[in-house]
C-alpha cells in the first residue's frame, strides 16, 4: 500500500515536472520526424545526365527508341528543366525502374553537373568509324573497378547486351522464402524505442533523483515507516509508465496493428527497469548531475555504438553483442516484424529483468548506505 | 528511551572518528539537549540514532529497537524535524503532509490541524516551493509530528524563525513534552537548550565532555556577577564584578560609595559561558 501511495505521488510529481513533458514532447517530435522526414521507401533510382547534341537527330531518335524499347512500362519521355547552379537547362527525361536519364540540351549542362553537383556526366559523340563513343566525366575518386566496368559496358566486343544475356542465364535462388523486410520508416522505430526508452530513462531517472537529493526528500522518506526500496521502485514505476506511453506514441501510428504489442510492452518495461536501476545506482556515487555528467556521457555514447551495426549489418564484430542496446535494438525489431522471433524477445527480456533486479538490489543497498550524502 | 554506549563512527572508515566513545542514556519523557559547535559530531550521532547513518561500532537502542537491526516499524514511534527543510516543493503544504501520513502504520494527525498549529493554516493550499525559508522550516517541523511520535528528534527547531514564531515552536515542544514525549534536541543555541532541556550534553570534537542539567551546571560552574553602570563625572561607565572574588567585592563597595549609580543588575552565568569554560571552545 505504501508503495502504491509513493507511486501515485511520484506520478503526480512527474506530471508537474519538465522532464515528463520533455519525454512526451520528444516522442511526438520523433514521430513527426518518422512521418515527415523519413520516406517509407527510398527512391533508389540513380540520375544520369547525357548530352547527345552533336549527333544527328536520327541517331538521337535511335537512342531514345532503344531506351523506350528496353523499358516496357514507359512509352514516352517528358520534357523538363533542370537547375544547375541557378541556371535552367532544358532536358528530355526518361524515368525507368532503376534510373532517371536526362538528355540535356546543352553540353555545358553536363560539364557543370559533373563539376558543381558531383554527378556523372556522359557525352555521346559519333566516332570516326560511325559508331557511338561515350565520354564519361567522372569525379576522380571512382574506384578502378568502376572505371573498368564502364569500359566493359561500352566495349564493342563484350558490351552490356552481351553481359546482360549471360546474367539472365544465371539462376539465383533465395534461401529464405518471402523474407519480411521493414520499410525505411519502420526500420528506424527500434532505434527510437531504444534510445527514447532506455537511454532517456537512464538520464531522466538520474535527474529525478538528483532533484530529490537537492531537496533532501530521500532523508525525509528514510525516517518514515516505509522502506527505501518503495521510494526507488515508485520512481522506476513512473519511468516505466512514461516509457510505455512514449513508445506507443511512436509505434502505433507507424506500425498500426502490425506489431506484437504484448511482447513490445514487455521489452519496454524490462529495459526501462534495467536502465533506470542503473541510473539509480549511478546517482549513489555522485552528489549532483554535474558531478555525474562524465559517467553518464560515457555510458550513453557506448550504448549508441550498436546503432552502427544495426544500420550497417555487414559490420557486426563479436564484441558488439556485449552491448545491451544491441539486443534491445534486435529485440524491438523482432516485435515489429511479421513472424518475428518471440523466443529471442523473451530471452532478451529475461536477461534484462535479471540484470535490472541485480542493479536494483545493489542500488537499494547503496542508497541505504548513502542516505545522508 | 535511548541508550548509547561506546559509539564510534568514521566517515573514512579509518581512525579519524567523527564520533568517539560516546555514551549516554535518555529516559522516557526527558528533554535532552545535544549541544556543540558545528562539526562537533551532533548530526553524526543523530544520524546514527535515526538510522540515516549505519552503526559502525558501539551499542545503540532507540525506542526499544536495536539500531544494528533497524526495523521500519521503529519509525512509527519516531518523529524527525530536520535543520534543513526537506519538503516536496511541487506539492502544497497539505499535500506534503497527506502524503507522509500514508507512510506510517499508526494513527496520524490531521494535516490541516498540524498546519494551523505551526501557523500555516491559511497557506495549506500553496505549493511548498513558494513558501519562505521559515515557512518551509515550520512545515518540516509539522511533518515530524504527523505520526504522534513518542520520541521526537529536533534538529535546530527554531533556526531562521522570527522570535514570535520561535516562541510558538518552543511552546509546542513544551506541550508535547508535557504529554510525555521524549525529545532529543540538537542545537548550538544555548538559550533554547537552557529553556527547554532537562539535561544537556556538551559534545566537542566527537567526544562528550559533560552531561548534566542546566541548573546543576550553573551551580557547579557558574559565577554570579553584578553589572553596575555609574556616572564618573560626566562619563557613564560600566563594570561587571564577581560576587565571590574579594577584590571585586571591594571594588563594588568603592563604586557604591563614590559614584552615582545609574543601573545595577545581578547576572547568572549562561550555558554558553559554561560551555566555553568546560570545553575551551566557542559555539560557532
Amino acid at each position: 500500500m505504501k508503495l502504491w501511495h509513493s507511486f501515485i505521488k511520484e506520478l503526480q510529481l512527474s506530471s508537474k515536472s519538465w522532464y515528463f513533458y520533455i519525454e512526451v514532447g520528444m516522442a511526438f517530435v520523433l514521430l513527426l520526424i518518422l512521418l515527415v522526414a523519413v520516406p517509407e521507401e527510398t527512391d533508389n533510382r540513380t540520375d544520369e545526365y547525357l548530352y547527345a547534341g552533336s549527333l544527328s537527330s536520327d541517331y538521337v531518335d535511335l537512342i531514345y527508341r532503344g531506351i523506350l524499347d528496353d523499358e516496357d512500362e514507359y512509352e514516352e519521355y517528358e520534357r523538363v528543366e533542370i537547375n544547375v547552379g541557378g541556371d535552367m537547362y532544358g532536358a528530355d527525361l526518361f524515368v525507368t525502374d532503376t534510373r532517371n536519364i536526362y538528355f540535356v540540351d546543352e553540353r555545358d549542362a553536363v560539364l557543370r553537373l559533373a563539376e558543381e553537383d558531383n554527378e556523372v556526366g556522359i557525352e555521346i559523340v559519333q566516332g570516326g568509324d560511325g559508331g557511338l563513343n561515350y565520354l564519361y566525366y567522372l569525379q576522380g575518386y571512382e574506384s578502378e573497378r568502376l572505371r573498368n566496368l564502364y569500359m566493359v559496358l561500352q566495349n564493342n566486343k563484350v558490351n552490356y547486351r552481351f553481359v546482360e544475356r549471360h546474367m539472365d542465364r544465371q539462376t539465383v535462388e533465395t534461401i529464405e522464402k518471402d523474407p519480411f523486410v521493414l520499410n525505411n520508416r519502420e526500420n528506424i522505430v527500434p532505434v527510437f524505442l531504444t534510445y527514447n526508452g532506455s537511454i532517456m530513462g537512464l538520464f531522466i531517472m538520474a535527474a529525478y533523483v538528483f532533484l530529490d537529493k537537492k531537496e533532501g526528500i530521500i532523508t525525509a522518506y528514510a525516517v518514515t515507516a516505509s522502506k527505501v526500496w518503495h521510494y526507488l521502485m515508485s520512481k522506476i514505476g513512473v519511468l516505466m509508465v512514461t516509457t510505455i506511453a512514449t513508445s506507443l506514441i511512436i509505434v502505433v501510428p507507424i506500425m498500426g496493428a502490425n506489431a506484437n504489442y504484448p511482447l513490445l510492452i514487455l521489452l519496454v518495461v524490462v529495459t526501462a527497469f534495467a536502465f533506470s536501476s542503473l541510473g539509480l545506482l549511478l546517482t549513489t556515487y555522485y552528489r549532483d548531475i554535474m558531478q555525474s555528467f562524465g559517467a553518464f556521457y560515457i555510458i550513453i555514447v557506448a550504448m549508441i555504438i550498436p546503432n552502427v551495426s544495426y544500420f550497417a549489418p555487414s559490420w557486426e564484430p563479436g564484441w558488439i553483442k556485449w552491448f545491451p542496446t544491441y539486443h534491445i535494438l534486435e529485440g524491438f525489431k523482432e516485435t515489429i516484424s511479421a513472424g518475428g522471433s518471440a523466443g529471442y524477445v523473451l530471452n532478451v527480456s529475461l536477461g534484462f529483468l535479471g540484470a535490472g533486479l541485480l542493479l536494483f538490489i545493489f542500488a537499494n543497498y547503496r542508497f541505504k548506505k548513502t542516505l545522508t550524502i | 528511551m535511548i541508550s548509547v554506549s561506546n559509539l564510534y563512527h568514521s566517515y573514512s572508515n579509518d581512525e579519524k572518528y567523527a564520533v568517539k566513545d560516546v555514551s549516554f542514556e535518555i529516559t522516557e519523557g526527558e528533554v535532552f539537549g545535544f549541544l556543540g559547535p558545528s562539526g562537533a559530531g551532533k548530526s553524526t550521532t543523530q544520524g546514527i540514532l535515526t538510522g540515516l547513518l549505519q552503526l559502525q561500532q558501539g551499542n545503540v537502542t532507540v525506542a526499544g529497537y536495536d539500531i544494528k537491526h533497524i526495523k521500519n516499524e521503529m519509525f512509527n514511534k519516531i518523529g524527525m524535524s530536520f535543520e534543513q527543510s526537506n519538503v516536496y516543493s511541487k506539492m502544497t503544504g497539505k499535500e506534503n503532509l497527506e502524503f507522509y501520513r500514508k507512510l506510517f502504520d499508526v494513527k496520524t494527525r490531521d494535516p490541516q490541524e498540524l498546519l494551523e498549529l505551526v501557523g500555516l493554516g491559511n497557506k495549506s493550499d500553496i505549493k511548498a516551493g513558494e513558501y519562505s525559508k521559515g515557512m518551509k522550516h515550520r512545515l518540516t517541523f509539522a511533518r515530524s509530528m504527523i505520526n504522534n511520535p513518542t520520541l521526537w528528534f529536533l534538529d535546530e527547531p527554531t533556526t531562521g524563525l522570527d522570535p514570535s514564531i520561535a516562541s510558538e515552536i518552543k511552546k509546542i515542544i513544551k506541550e508535547k513534552n508535557n504529554e510525555g514525549v521524549t525529545i532529543f534536541l540538537t542545537t548550538h543555541n544555548m538559550f533554547i537548550a537552557d529553556e527547554l532541556c532537562d539535561r544537556v550534553g556538551f559534545i566537542v570534537d566527537g567526544e562528550i565532555k559533560l552531561i548534566d542539567s542546566p541548573k546543576n551546571l550553573k551551580l557547579q560552574y557558574g559565577e554570579k556577577f553584578v553589572e553596575v553602570e555609574y556616572l564618573d563625572g560626566k562619563k557613564v561607565k560600566k563594570e561587571s564584578l564577581s560576587f565571590v572574588a574579594k577584590r571585586d567585592i571591594g571594588r563594588l563597595k568603592e563604586i557604591l560609595d563614590s559614584f552615582e549609580i545609574r543601573t545595577m543588575h545581578t547576572k547568572e552565568a549562561t550555558l554558553e559561558e559554561i560551555f566555553i569554560k568546560v570545553t575551551g571552545r566557542e559555539l560557532v
